[in-house]
C-alpha cells in the first residue's frame, strides 16, 4: 500500500533523509521508530506530497506522489506533528471545511463529520472554539480530520505527543481499531507505543534505515524493543563518528 | 480601412476568448476549492481588523459623497462637471485605499506559515493554484462587499428620479451612467491589481506585519505617479508617471466614462503575474 524506494532528501547540503526504503502492506499498522531529528517527519513530509524529495520515489496505493500528486493526496489522511489548526474556528465547522477540501460535500460530508466526532469522541465539543480546547483534544480534532475523508492509508507524525496516559491509551485503542480496516503508518519515538499499536517497525537514525520487520524478528528473544532501539541507535552513531 | 477593422475585430475575438478561457478556468478551480473560498471570506467576518477597515472605509467615502453633493449644490463657478471625478480625486481617498488593501490581504499566508496549518493545506488534494486563487478570491469578495454599500450614493450622484407616467412608474436619469459604471469597473479592477500584490507578498513573508508594510510600500509605486504627474510636461516622464499612476487613471478615464485600455492592461496584468508569483512561491516551499 506505501512503498518507498530509495527516498532522499537534502536542506541545501545537510542530508535530512539518504535511500530511505521500506514497504507497508494493505491494513498494517508501521512504526516509524526514531530519535529527535533522525528524518521521520521529513519523510512523512514527502509520502504526503508537502516535500518534493531530492531523490527516489514513493508510491501510496498505486500511486505516485510525484507523477500524481493531488490522486495520491486523496487517498492519504494526514496528521502533522504537533498538528496545526485553526483557533478560531469551531470543530464541528472545522471538519466540515476539511472534507469539503478533501472532496466531500453535502450529505456524505455531514455524514462523515458525525462519523468522526462519535469516533474520536468529540461530540461534546463540536460547537467549542478549537483555540480553547486543550491539547487531547486537538490532537483528537487533528486524527478527525485525518480520518473525514475515509482515506485508505494513514500518516500520523506523533499522534500521542502530549497526551495525557488516558488519552494515550485511548488513542492507541483507536488506532488499532483504524488499522483494521486501513494502512496506518504512525511515527513515534516512544517505543511502547510501538510495541502496543504496531505489527511491524522501520528504525531510522540520521536519515538512513537502521532495521525494518515484525516486531518479534527485530528483537531477539529475551531482549526488549527499547534494548534493541538503543543498540541499533548507538551503532549508528559510532559509525556517524 | 476595412482590413484595419477586420484585423482590430479578430485581435479583439481572439482576446475575448482568451479571456473568457481564462475565466472559465479561473471559475473551475475556484469550484473544486469551494469549501476554502467558503472559509476565507466568512473568517473576515471573525477579525477585528476587518471591521475597522469596513467602518473607516465607509466613514471616509460617506465624508468624500457629501463634499462632492455640497459642490453639486453650489451655485456660481463651484460647481462640479463629474462627481464621481471629486469622489476619488481626494488624496484622502487614495491613502484609505492604500492602507485598506494590505489589511485584508496580510494574513492569507503569512498567518497559515506562521501557525503551521499551510502543511495541512498544502497536503490536501487541491492545486497551488486552487488554493491561491480561492484565498485570492475570498480577498476580492471582501473587497467588493466593502464597496457594496457605496451603491447607495448612486442615485444621488446620479440624480435618480422616479416618476408616475399614466400610473406607470419610470426612472430617468438626469446625468449619464456610463461613468459610473466605469468608475466601478475601474475600482473592481484596481482593487484586484492590489490584493494579488498583497497576497503575493504574504506568501513571501511569515510576518503579517511584515507583510503589510511590504504591500504598502509597493502599492506607493502605483500613487505616487499622480503626485509627480502634476508637476510635469506632457513629455516622456509624464507618459511613465501616467502609466503608473492609478490615481491618474481614475482623473481623466474610469470617472469620465472611458475605459482605458492601458490601465486596464496595467491591472490585469500585474494581478496576473503576482498571483503566478504566488504559485511559484507555494511550489518552491515544497523544494526547502
Amino acid at each position: 500500500m506505501i512503498d518507498v524506494i530509495n527516498l532522499t532528501k537534502y536542506y541545501g547540503d545537510f542530508a535530512a533523509v539518504r535511500d530511505v526504503s521500506f514497504s507497508v502492506g494493505q491494513h498494517e499498522v508501521v512504526g516509524f521508530l526514531g530519535p529527535n531529528g533522525a528524518g521521520k517527519s521529513t519523510t512523512m513530509r514527502m509520502l504526503t506530497g508537502y516535500l518534493v524529495p531530492s531523490g527516489g520515489r514513493a508510491v501510496v496505493a498505486g500511486c505516485d506522489v510525484m507523477n500524481d500528486p493531488l490522486k495520491a493526496r486523496s487517498l492519504i489522511g494526514y496528521m502533522p506533528e504537533n498538528c496545526p489548526l485553526y483557533p478560531d474556528m469551531r470543530v464541528q465547522e472545522y471538519l466540515s471545511f476539511r472534507a469539503g477540501i478533501k472532496g466531500v460535500h453535502g450529505a456524505l460530508a455531514r455524514k462523515r463529520v458525525e462519523s468522526c466526532l462519535k469516533q474520536c469522541w468529540l461530540e461534546g465539543v463540536r460547537r467549542q472554539l478549537i483555540g480553547t480546547l486543550s491539547k487531547g483534544y486537538r490532537q483528537r480534532v487533528g486524527l478527525a480530520d485525518a480520518l473525514v475523508s475515509d482515506p485508505p492509508v494513514l500518516i500520523l507524525d506523533e499522534p500521542t505527543s502530549g497526551l495525557d496516559p488516558t488519552q494515550i491509551i485511548e488513542t492507541r485503542k483507536l488506532i488499532a481499531d483504524l488499522g483494521q480496516s486501513r494502512t496506518v503508518l504512525i511515527s513515534t519515538h516512544i517505543l511502547s507505543e510501538v510495541e502496543k499499536t504496531c505489527t511491524r517497525a522501520v528504525v531510522i537514525a540520521r536519515g538512513k534505515v537502521l532495521a525494518q520487520g515484525r516486531l518479534a524478528d527485530l528483537c531477539p528473544p529475551g531482549q526488549s524493543l527499547e534494548k534493541m532501539f538503543l543498540d541499533l541507535v548507538e551503532e549508528r552513531e559510532a559509525i556517524g563518528a | 480601412m476595412q482590413q484595419e477593422w477586420s484585423i482590430g475585430l479578430a485581435v479583439m475575438a481572439v482576446a475575448g476568448m482568451a479571456a473568457l478561457a481564462l475565466l472559465a478556468g479561473f471559475v473551475w478551480s475556484l469550484w473544486g476549492a469551494r469549501s476554502l473560498l467558503h472559509k476565507e471570506f466568512f473568517s473576515y467576518f471573525l477579525s477585528p481588523i476587518a471591521y475597522a477597515v469596513l467602518v473607516v472605509f465607509l466613514g471616509v467615502q460617506g465624508w468624500l459623497v457629501a463634499n462632492t453633493l455640497e459642490l453639486l449644490q453650489a451655485s456660481g463657478p463651484r460647481g462640479v462637471e463629474w462627481p464621481l471625478q471629486h469622489w476619488l480625486a481626494s488624496p484622502v481617498f487614495w491613502l484609505v485605499f492604500l492602507a485598506a488593501c494590505p489589511l485584508l490581504t496580510m494574513r492569507t499566508f503569512a498567518e497559515e506559515k506562521a501557525s503551521g496549518t499551510l502543511e495541512m493545506l498544502m497536503t490536501s488534494p487541491l492545486s497551488d493554484w486552487q488554493i491561491v486563487l480561492a484565498k485570492y478570491a475570498g480577498c476580492l469578495l471582501f473587497y467588493v462587499v466593502l464597496w457594496l454599500p457605496t451603491l447607495v450614493y448612486l442615485p444621488v450622484l446620479g440624480g435618480l428620479e422616479l416618476t408616475w407616467t399614466k400610473a406607470l412608474p419610470q426612472l430617468t436619469m438626469s446625468t449619464d451612467p456610463a461613468p459610473i459604471l466605469t468608475t466601478y469597473l475601474g475600482l473592481f479592477l484596481a482593487g484586484a491589481m492590489f490584493l494579488a500584490m498583497g497576497v503575493c507578498v504574504s506568501s513571501m513573508v511569515r510576518d503579517q506585519l511584515v507583510a503589510a508594510q511590504a504591500t504598502l510600500a509597493l502599492g506607493v509605486l502605483f500613487l505616487a505617479g499622480s503626485f509627480a504627474a502634476n508637476s510635469m510636461d506632457g513629455g516622456a516622464g509624464y507618459q511613465v508617471a501616467y502609466f503608473m499612476s492609478v490615481p491618474l487613471h481614475f482623473d481623466r478615464a474610469f470617472t469620465r466614462g472611458v475605459i482605458d485600455l492601458r490601465p486596464v492592461t496595467l491591472y490585469v496584468s500585474v494581478a496576473l503575474f503576482s498571483l503566478f508569483l504566488t504559485v511559484r512561491s507555494l511550489e518552491s516551499r515544497r523544494y526547502a
